[in-house]
């Protein structure tokens, strides 16, 4: 392990997928298993990478304390001023991980091999630029996670649209081409208000410290010295900040009314775009509220906090309403996105410690779930040709391991005891409900109690929609879907695929419809990982416990003081007078 | 009479030629390229003009790096905007070799059009390195001039000879305001020196004061009318679809990149001079540059982004791109008129000039490559039996006839595909960091100070809001052209006949943009250089005011 530093690893781990994206070029005229072993194999050797750096990073000094660890730093743009004055831009290509990025950090490593495997057979078309652009949007993601410079993340943030601009333009189902333009100018044109924001936070430090710094961590110990101002005099300054970074974060979560790209790109792009969109380009806006918005802009984050955790409500029974309504698979599991991501609003805008670990716990638990449905979905269209549940009918008993693993990741979303989501959720609403009784104020507490049981109701509704559309599905009546059997479908440019060439594969089996072993292969890790945090969710809320703490604090704090002006006789505890420890849960 | 004043004046002391050595060498290239290709029936005129570029280059790197003499003065602003010029010419040399192969043209005439292009980039040249008013003027006109030859040399249809004369009359048009700034700025000044007139302004009790409160919104106004033109602004942003579409699309690249430079020189000029916070500041119109470039820069980016959303036609298209692109500019000049010098204390990022300057390279790269693929793809394979007579060659023109390219060129495709998503300002491309230097010279009017909400802060967030939101409207139809490439298919691919210059530029190109992308720092350094040196005016010796503007060249070194 000599020579092999953390930092050295990480960047190691960063530049792996480009590397794999490189040689997919290369040996691309070798064809197509050539390629999608080559993808494979990058895809794995960066998870076992990635899962060798948590493993280090969770027994390194650095965890205990909650510093950051591999930090690894070189100059991007660095600029001398240059009539004599201080400062200067400074910044740079500086990496690293800490509690806040690991879980992501890992998940996304995790998700992109079950990206690759899931297009096994589905990518027959133009496939070393199909699996290059995986390869890329990998390393996109990783970079986002791993950035510690305000630049860089934003580079990443906004480069990860590229990729997946070609990924649904090219590869995606029929309406594909509007879906990518839609959701590339949508994404694009909230972040471009996030980035106006970021900077003038960054200038703000500036004008305050005098280095025109990038690096996250100084700007948010420089705003937490110099606060952005939040008075009338100021013109309310701090919460324009807020605001513009809201632009481009509700987008990405997204929040309600800010959803609309969601279902289009969803439904249009391929399952591999899918998996990639849902399990983790959804965690970047969640994941840029905890790393810039909470601890920078504390005051704003509390005045706007009941309005979010309001918005994410709505989200959580929109969503599920909606979801209720479909007649097309995927649409249904995209709808239901929109309804978990507004519980992750919701536990993070709680300003509740126990209900923020279970709202970042939650992002990780959706990642698993969504990707293994929206992967599950496209291997029942595969088989089957059609996503409208009214034409789908008893797959169990076609393929009993499909079925399965279908109901795991079902009872996963719905949050049923023992599996992963039932942790996030329950840390949630206890987090939301522990708010609504410690708000002093009367209107405070009974505006909280009644989002949490709406949100209460949100989880019932959840378990509706799913559960009938399983039913339907996986159960019910054996249906043959009109398209079902044809070889050739649709007009858009896949190559001829379908259940008969599995059935090659597996000419042995008893059920030919089943689960190839690619399918096993992308689909088992999620399931071990869906049991793993359901049955052990301390190993992983507490590596990031005191990062999610640390970050959350300002904002807790300043809502603890907007809570006590408003009550009149200021009775009101800090919050972390009566934090509920998390260890010892199940 | 104003002439006749000046030309008393103009004497011209020996280094000047030294000095000026790169714009001779120009001269003398173009003179060469006439004279083989009239007498010796030379056929390879762009290879005389790369040479004489070249060879302008290393001219220009042995200057020392501020020097001034009589009309001329090298800062780090002029030699800056002299690299760029030389070497946007030289791609632009690549691409129009390239073209020359098309058999629009004459072949025999490449040499008059080489050297005719070697003349305009003197006139370029000579523009940012000029002292004077009148010998400014003069610079402008030989920019000019060769344009309307190479713009009526490039096409011979009805449709190309419109667009020339469209461009000639505006052109004169604009060059007529750009006159009455110059009588304005002499009445104010007394002289056609810069150093003289921004000291008359300055002086607290001179004559020029009383003489600048009447005027100085006058200067101004067609100051950014004549400038407007040449970067395609609004007022005068009308012109560009029709004259980029009625011509080739190597005349495109020149057009969309050179006018461009030296609007944004005049504007930096006239800044200096008249607009800056030490001279108007001393008269009621302080606010009045900035006011007027912030909220042209705002009309013409919206304006130029809407109009590039209906087109068609690719050069239609990126010539509203240019509109946009021009806006973003603005946005930069903007700030600079508004940063209050003094002002800036224990910290800067980057000033407006420098950011306009560094956008202005970046934005050349993109759109010269753009141009230089297209005139690379040349013409679509035509769809005809053996039976039929052979139809007319379709040139590459709409949007569609860029269908399925990924399939047919997926070199040219990937090109012209990172070129626009630069244009767009995606990061981590050079556009990114174009817009990134721009939106941080805007919010650091007033010095970040971001408490107060009245005044030009106001204005500048609200500017930055504006042009971001515009980068989004711009990606719709940046976008459009990739779908086109990426996401359709066709069945009659591209000839790529445009030569193979063309093609070299682009990766040229393609090759810079990935430099800047992954080492902006260096662009960046050099055009944070030449900004801090444009805000001012460099004069050889301190003036006295009052004396008489004839006496510089004595002090001349």
């Amino acid at each position: 392990m000599n020579g092999f530093s953390p930092s050295t690893h990480l960047i190691v781990t960063l530049a792996c997928p480009l590397l794999g994206a490189v040689v997919a070029w290369v040996i691309g005229s070798r064809g197509l298993s050539a390629i999608r072993q080559s993808a494979v194999v990058t895809t794995l050797v960066t998870l076992v990478l990635a899962g060798w750096l948590v493993m280090r990073y969770l027994a390194s000094p650095e965890a205990a304390v909650g510093e950051p660890y591999a930090v690894a730093s070189f100059p991007w743009l660095v600029s001398s001023p240059v009539d004599g004055g201080a400062g200067g831009f400074d910044i740079r290509l500086s990496l690293g991980l800490d509690g806040l990025s690991l879980w992501l950090f890992a998940l996304s490593a995790l998700l992109s091999l079950t990206a690759v495997l899931v297009s096994w057979e589905a990518v027959k078309d133009r496939a070393i630029g199909f699996y290059s652009l995986l390869l890329v949007l990998e390393s996109a993601m990783l970079g986002v996670f791993a950035a510690r410079d305000l630049i860089l993340f934003y580079v990443f943030f906004e480069f990860t649209l590229v990729p997946l601009f070609f990924l649904i333009g090219i590869w995606g189902h029929d309406d594909r081409r509007r879906a990518a333009a839609k959701f590339f100018v949508y994404t694009l044109a909230g972040s471009v208000l996030a980035f106006l924001g970021l900077l003038t936070i960054v200038l703000w430090n500036a004008s305050h410290t005098g280095s025109l710094s990038f690096d996250i961590a100084t700007l948010t110990a420089g705003l937490a010295a110099h606060p952005i101002p939040m008075t009338a005099e100021s013109g309310w300054l701090q919460m324009w900040v807020f605001l513009a970074l809201l632009a481009g974060f509700a987008i990405k979560v997204p929040i309600f009314p800010f959803h609309t790209w969601l279902p289009l790109a969803h439904v249009e792009a391929p399952t591999a775009g899918s998996v990639d969109l849902a399990g983790v380009m959804l965690k970047i806006g969640m994941y840029g509220f905890l790393r810039f918005s909470l601890p920078m802009l504390p005051e704003a984050s509390a005045a706007a906090a009941p309005w979010l955790v309001a918005l994410g409500v709505v989200g959580i029974l929109y969503g599920a309403l909606v979801a209720l309504a479909q007649t097309d698979l995927k649409r249904l599991v995209a709808y239901s996105s929109v309804s978990h991501m507004g519980y992750c609003v919701m536990g993070l805008f709680a300003l509740e410690p126990v209900a923020i670990e279970g709202a970042n716990l939650q992002l990780i638990n959706h990642g698993l779930s969504s990707a293994g449905l929206f992967a599950l979905v496209g291997m029942i269209y595969e088989r089957f040709h059609t996503r409208s549940i009214a034409n789908l009918g008893g797959i169990a008993s076609k393929a009993p391991w499909l079925a399965v693993l279908f109901m795991i990741f079902t009872f996963s979303s719905i949050g049923l005891p023992g599996l992963n989501g039932f942790v996030g959720e329950f840390l949630i609403l206890a987090g939301t409900f522990q708010r609504a009784w410690a708000g002093a104020p009367a209107s405070i507490a009974a505006a909280y109690l009644a989002m949490a049981i709406l949100a209460v109701l949100g989880v019932v509704l959840g378990a509706w929609y799913m559960l009938s559309a399983v039913e339907r599905v996986l159960f019910g009546p054996s249906r043959e879907p009109p398209g079902h059997g044809s070889r050739g479908h649709g007009d858009h440019g896949h190559a001829p695929h379908g259940h008969d060439h599995h059935a090659g594969q597996h000419a042995a089996a008893k059920h030919p419809l089943d689960l190839a072993w690619f399918e096993w292969a992308a689909l088992l890790p999620l399931v071990i990982f869906v049991f793993w945090i359901g049955l052990a969710p301390g190993t992983f809320l507490r590596p990031a416990a005191s990062a999610v703490r640390d970050a959350t604090l300002a904002s807790r704090d300043a809502f603890a003081t907007r809570v006590a002006a408003d009550s009149p006789a200021g009775a009101v505890a800090k919050p972390d007078a009566r934090e509920v420890t998390l260890e010892g849960k199940p | 009479m104003i002439l006749a004043a000046a030309a008393s004046s103009f004497t011209v002391s020996p280094d000047t030629f030294g000095l000026l050595a790169p714009e001779i060498i120009l001269v003398a290239a173009a003179l060469v390229a006439y004279l083989a290709g009239a007498f010796a029936g030379f056929r390879h005129g762009w290879l005389l003009a790369f040479a004489g570029i070249a060879v302008a280059v290393v001219a220009s790197d042995r200057q020392p790096g501020e020097a001034v003499s009589s009309v001329v003065c090298i800062d780090g602003f002029a030699s800056f905007v002299r690299w760029l010029v030389l070497v946007t010419g030289g791609l632009l040399t690549l691409v129009q070799a390239g073209d020359s192969r098309l058999g629009i043209r004459r072949p025999a005439g490449t040499c008059e059009e080489a050297g005719t292009f070697l003349l305009l980039l003197a006139g370029l040249s000579l523009v940012v390195c000029t002292n004077d008013l009148v010998l400014l003027f003069v610079a402008l006109e030989m920019v000019s001039i060769p344009t309307y030859v190479l713009l009526g040399l490039a096409r011979q249809t009805a449709r190309g000879q419109e667009a020339t004369l469209k461009y000639f009359f505006l052109s004169l048009v604009a060059s007529a305001f750009f006159l009455y700034a110059i009588v304005c700025l002499y009445g104010i000044g007394g002289s056609t020196n810069f150093a003289d007139i921004a000291a008359a302004m300055r002086s607290p009790d001179g004559p020029g004061r009383l003489v600048a409160t009447a005027m100085l919104p006058i200067a101004i106004g067609m100051a950014m009318a004549g400038a407007a033109f040449r970067l395609a602004a609004v007022p005068m942003h009308f012109y560009a679809p029709d004259v980029y579409e009625g011509t080739s699309s190597p005349m495109a690249a020149l057009l969309s990149t050179l006018p461009k430079v030296a609007g944004v020189v005049v504007l930096a000029r006239v800044l200096a001079i008249a607009g800056g916070g030490g001279a108007a500041a001393a008269t009621e119109w302080s606010g009045l540059f900035w006011q007027v470039a912030a909220v042209l820069a705002a009309v013409t980016m919206t304006v130029g982004n809407v109009m590039a959303l209906l087109q068609s036609n690719l050069r239609r298209l990126l010539a509203c791109s240019s509109i946009a692109h021009a806006g973003y500019m603005l946005v930069g000049i903007a700030a600079a008129a508004a940063a209050d010098p003094g002002e800036i204390g224990g910290w800067n990022g980057i000033d407006g000039l420098s950011a306009v300057l560094f956008y202005l390279a970046t934005y050349a790269l993109a759109t010269v490559g753009v141009f230089a693929a297209i005139t690379y793809l040349g013409h679509r394979w035509p769809v005809w039996t053996a039976q039929e007579p052979r139809p007319p060659r379709e040139e590459v023109s709409t949007v569609a006839d860029l269908d399925g390219l990924s399939g047919t060129n997926p070199v040219a495709a990937f090109a012209i595909a990172v070129f626009l998503l630069s244009l767009a300002g995606i990061p981590p491309l050079p556009g990114f960091w174009g817009k990134f230097s721009l939106v941080t010279a805007a919010l650091e009017v007033d010095g970040g100070l971001a408490i107060d909400f009245s005044g030009s802060r106001a204005w500048f967030v609200g500017l930055a809001v504006v042009l971001l939101l515009n980068a989004a409207i711009a990606a719709a139809y940046y976008l459009r052209l990739i779908a086109a490439m990426y996401f359709k298919s066709t069945d009659r691919g591209v000839q790529a006949d445009g030569g193979l210059a063309s093609g070299i530029a682009m990766l040229l190109c393609l090759v810079a943009v990935a430099m800047v992308t992954f080492q902006p720092g260096g662009l960046f350094q050099a055009a944070g250089r030449a900004g801090a040196a444009g805000k001012e005016i460099h004069a050889a010796v301190p003036i006295v005011p009052g004396e008489q503007a004839g006496s510089l060249e004595t002090a001349s070194r």
